[in-house]
C-alpha cells in the first residue's frame, strides 16, 4: 500500500524496535535452542521409543481434537453466520469465552466437571481441548459463511442444487480456506498446548510441550528439552508453509454482501435447530466455568467463603495477584506500542517491511515453553545473565502477544484509504497532523483492544512463565499449578478460586473487547 | 405458460403488493416495469421460488409450482448482480447446472461450447469470473441461466451498471439470443425504453394489483 506517509525516511525507524526486540530475545534464543541442540549424541533421543511415543500421542490428540473441535463449530457458524436469533450477542459472546480463558482454568475447570477415572486420559485432554478451541473455530468460519452473498444460493438453487447440492458445491469450497485455517490454528494449538496437558494430562499423557518442561526443570535434560523443542519448531514450522501456500494456490475471491444473510428462523424445524446449537454451545461454554466458580465457594456440599478468605489473607497468593498485574501492565504496554510500530512499518513502507508481518508472527510458530526455554538458556551467561530478573516474564508475555496485537492493528490500519490522509494534507495538515488526526483517531479503538487482549494473554500465560518464574515471584497460573501439586483439599480449592478470579477478568476483558468491536470507522466503511 | 393468480407479499406485517396477476404466454417476451420499492424483483424471487407468497397461487405450465422449493421449479434467473460463482471459472459456472443433474462430462463440455458461442464468449472458456469486464460478466450469467433449459428465464434489470454503447449491444444480442432459442421472459427494468425495445408486452406493475 503506497500512503502519504511511504516517502519518508522515517517510516524504517518505525521497524527499528520491532526487529530488535523480535531478534534478541526469538531469533537468537531459537537459533541458539537449534545449535546446541544438534550433537550426536541428543539425536540419540529421538529414536528413544518414549520420546516417539510422545510424538505419536501429541499428533494423532492434535489431529482428533482439531477434527472434534471443526465438527462442533461448523453447525454453529451455520447458526450464526444464517440466523438472527434472540440474544445473539451475548451468547456469541459467552461461546466465544473459552478461548480467551487462561489453558490453566481450562484444565482446572475439566479436573471439577470430570469423573476421577477420566483424569490423566487422552479423552479428557480432547474433550478439553474442543472446548477450548470449538467457538474460536465458528467464529473464524462463520464471518467467512458471512460474507458469502446470499444471492449466491440463491443462483445455485435456481440452477437446480438442493440444499445439500447447495452446500457441497457453493457453500463448502468458499468456506474451505477458512476451514483449512482454522483447522491449522487449532491443530497448532492442540499440538503446543500446555496448560490444559499439565494440569489434565499429567506424566502418563505427556505432549511434545510439557516433556519440554519436563526434561529441562525435572530431569535437567537440558540438551534434550533443546532437542524436543527444536523438533517442534520444525513440525509447526513446516505445517505453517504447506498449509499457507495450499491455501495461497485455493485462491478465494472475497464477496463484498450487500445485504445480510441473517435472517429470523422461518419454520418451526429451524426454529428447533437454532434452539438445539446455540443452547447446547452456550452450555459446554459455561458449565466448566461455573464448575470452577462453585467448587471455589463450596465445602463438602456447603456454601462457604472459607476459600476466598484463605486466598485473600495469605501474603504468598494476594502478592502473586498483584505481580501478576503488574507484569500484565508491563506487558500489555510493551506488546501494544511494539504491535503498533510493526502495524505501522508494514503499512505505510510501500511494502518494502513487509517481512516484519512474517518476523512478528515468530513467536506464534514458537511455542511458549520454546520461548522460556530460549530466553533463560540464552540469558545465562553475565553480563547478560537476566535469568532472575522481573523484567524477563513481562517481556516473554509481550512476545506470545505481540502476534496477536499486531493482528488486531494491522488490518485497521491498511483499511485506511490514502485518499482520507491526502484530503488531510491538502487542508494543510503536516503529516505528523495527520498522522494524530486520521490514522490514531481510527485506530484508537483497535490499540485497545490489543492492548486488553495483550493483558488477558498476559494474566493467563503459563507456559514461559513455568520456566520464567522465580518462587516469591509467581503469577496466577503457575500459583495455581503449584496449589494443585500440593495435597489437601483446602489448597486445590484455592487453586479454583484463582482461577475463578482469571475467568472474571477473561469475561471483563471480552465485554470491553465487544464493545470496542463495533468500531464507528470500520461500520461506516462497510456501509 | 406461466400464471400468477392473486399473489400477495406481506413482510412483517406491512403489504408490498395485493392480488397480483399476470399470465406470460409459451415463448412470450414480456417486460414489467414499475417504480423502485414497487416489488419487481421481489415478485421474480416469489415466481423462482426463493421468497414465499402470502395468498395465491403460481403455476407454471398447468401445474401448480406455489410451494416448490426453488430447485425443482425449472425457473432459471439472471440476478442484477450476476452472482458468478467466485470459486468456479467461466466454464464451471456455465456447467453448474448439468453438474447437478449429473449430465456426463462429454455432453456438458459440448453444451458449455455452444453456449458459450452463442454469447460470443468462447475464448474465455477458463477465465476466472472475477477478472472479467460487467458485459462478458453478465453474459456468462446468461449462458449459465440459459444452459439449464429453464420453462421460463427471470431477468432482474440485467442491463444496469453498463455503458450506454454495452447497453445497446447487449440489448440487441439478448433479444436476438432469446427469441432464436424461443425462451419465455419475464424481464423486470425500470428503463421503459429498454422494456419497449426488448419485449413483446410491457407491463407496468401497479396495472397488475386489482
Amino acid at each position: 500500500m503506497t500512503t502519504i506517509y511511504s516517502r519518508s525516511r522515517a517510516i524504517s525507524w518505525l521497524a527499528i524496535a520491532p526487529i530488535i526486540f523480535i531478534f534478541a530475545f526469538v531469533v537468537a534464543p531459537v537459533l541458539n535452542i537449534f545449535f546446541s541442540s544438534i550433537r550426536p549424541e541428543s539425536l540419540k533421543l529421538l529414536r528413544a521409543e518414549a520420546i516417539r511415543n510422545v510424538v505419536w500421542f501429541t499428533t494423532w490428540q492434535s489431529l482428533v481434537s482439531t477434527a472434534l473441535a471443526l465438527t462442533v463449530a461448523l453447525p454453529l457458524a451455520f447458526v450464526t453466520a444464517n440466523f438472527k436469533f434472540k440474544a445473539q450477542h451475548l451468547t456469541t459472546s459467552l461461546i466465544s469465552l473459552p478461548f480467551i480463558l487462561p489453558s490453566i482454568v481450562v484444565g482446572v475447570a475439566f479436573l471439577q466437571i470430570l469423573p476421577n477415572n477420566f483424569h490423566r486420559t487422552a479423552f479428557a485432554l480432547i474433550l478439553a481441548h474442543v472446548y477450548f478451541n470449538f467457538g474460536f473455530a465458528s467464529r473464524l468460519i462463520g464471518a467467512r459463511w458471512l460474507q458469502i452473498h446470499p444471492h449466491l444460493d440463491d443462483a445455485a438453487r435456481t440452477l437446480g442444487a438442493s440444499p445439500l447440492k447447495l452446500f457441497t458445491t457453493l457453500t463448502l469450497p468458499l468456506l474451505s480456506k477458512a476451514i483449512t485455517n482454522a483447522a491449522l490454528i487449532v491443530f497448532t494449538l492442540c499440538f503446543t498446548s500446555y496448560g490444559v496437558v499439565r494440569v489434565l494430562g499429567g506424566p502418563t499423557r505427556s505432549t511434545l510441550e510439557t516433556e519440554i518442561y519436563f526434561r529441562a526443570m525435572q530431569l535437567g535434560d537440558v540438551s534434550g528439552a533443546m532437542l524436543l523443542s527444536a523438533l517442534q519448531i520444525v513440525i509447526i514450522a513446516v505445517l505453517f508453509v504447506v498449509t499457507t501456500k495450499a491455501t495461497s494456490k485455493n485462491s478465494e475471491q472475497s464477496t463484498r454482501p450487500t445485504i445480510t444473510r441473517q435472517m429470523r428462523p422461518q419454520t418451526r424445524k429451524q426454529k428447533i435447530v437454532i434452539t438445539t446449537i446455540i443452547s447446547s454451545a452456550t452450555a459446554f461454554a459455561i458449565v466448566p466455568v461455573l464448575a470452577v466458580a462453585f467448587k471455589s465457594i463450596t465445602t463438602d456440599s456447603r456454601f462457604t467463603t472459607t476459600t476466598w478468605r484463605a486466598v485473600l489473607s495469605s501474603p504468598e497468593i494476594t502478592q502473586s495477584i498483584a505481580k501478576t498485574f503488574v507484569y500484565a501492565v508491563i506487558a500489555m504496554g510493551l506488546a501494544t506500542i511494539l504491535g503498533l510500530l510493526s502495524a505501522s512499518s508494514v503499512a505505510y513502507s510501500n511494502n518494502k517491511l513487509r517481512f516484519i508481518s512474517g518476523l512478528s508472527t515468530l513467536p506464534i510458530v514458537i511455542s511458549a515453553v520454546s520461548i522460556g526455554l530460549g530466553l533463560i538458556i540464552t540469558f545465562d551467561t553475565q553480563p547478560f545473565d537476566w535469568r532472575g530478573s522481573q523484567f524477563m516474564l513481562p517481556l516473554a508475555h509481550a512476545l506470545v502477544a505481540l502476534p496477536i496485537a499486531m493482528r488486531i492493528i494491522s488490518p485497521v490500519l491498511q483499511a485506511i484509504p490514502d485518499s482520507l490522509r491526502q484530503a488531510s494534507s491538502v487542508l494543510g495538515a503536516s503529516p505528523r497532523q495527520t498522522w494524530l488526526n486520521i490514522d490514531f483517531k481510527i485506530i484508537r479503538r483497535a490499540a485497545i483492544s490489543a492492548a486488553a487482549i495483550s493483558a488477558t494473554v498476559s494474566i493467563g500465560e503459563f507456559g514461559a512463565s513455568s520456566f520464567l518464574a522465580r518462587r516469591g515471584a509467581e503469577t496466577l497460573p503457575v500459583m495455581i499449578s503449584r496449589l494443585l501439586s500440593r495435597p489437601g483439599d483446602s489448597l486445590q480449592s484455592q487453586a479454583f478460586a484463582l482461577s475463578t478470579l482469571l475467568v472474571m477478568f477473561s469475561l471483563a476483558i471480552i465485554f470491553v473487547v465487544d464493545s470496542f468491536a463495533k468500531d464507528k470507522f470500520t461500520r461506516d466503511s462497510h456501509a | 405458460m406461466l400464471e400468477i393468480d392473486k399473489v400477495s407479499v406481506i413482510y412483517d406485517s406491512s403489504q408490498l403488493f395485493a392480488n397480483l396477476s399476470l399470465t406470460i404466454q409459451h415463448q412470450e417476451i414480456v417486460a414489467l416495469t414499475g417504480p423502485s420499492g414497487s416489488g419487481k424483483t421481489t415478485l421474480l424471487r416469489c415466481i423462482a421460488g426463493l421468497e414465499s407468497i402470502s395468498t395465491g397461487s403460481i403455476r407454471l405450465n398447468g401445474q401448480d409450482i406455489t410451494s416448490q422449493p426453488a430447485h425443482f421449479r425449472q425457473i432459471g434467473m439472471v440476478f442484477q448482480d450476476n452472482q458468478l460463482f467466485p470459486h468456479l471459472n467461466v466454464a464451471q459456472n456455465i456447467e453448474y447446472s448439468l453438474k447437478i443433474k449429473r449430465v456426463s462430462k462429454k455432453i456438458a463440455d459440448q453444451k458449455v461450447r455452444e453456449v458459450l458461442s452463442l454469447v460470443g464468449l468462447h475464448h474465455l472458456i477458463d477465465r476466472t469470473v472475477i477478472n472479467l469486464s460487467g458485459g462478458e460478466a453478465k453474459r456468462v450469467a446468461v449462458a449459465r441461466a440459459l444452459i439449464a433449459e429453464p420453462q421460463v428465464l427471470l431477468l432482474d434489470e440485467p442491463l444496469t451498471g453498463l455503458d450506454a454503447d454495452l447497453h445497446g449491444r447487449m440489448l440487441e444480442d439478448l433479444n436476438k439470443l432469446l427469441r432464436t432459442r424461443g425462451t419465455t421472459v419475464l424481464h423486470v427494468t425500470h428503463d421503459k425504453a429498454e422494456a419497449a425495445a426488448f419485449a413483446d408486452r410491457v407491463i407496468d406493475l401497479r396495472q397488475l394489483i386489482s
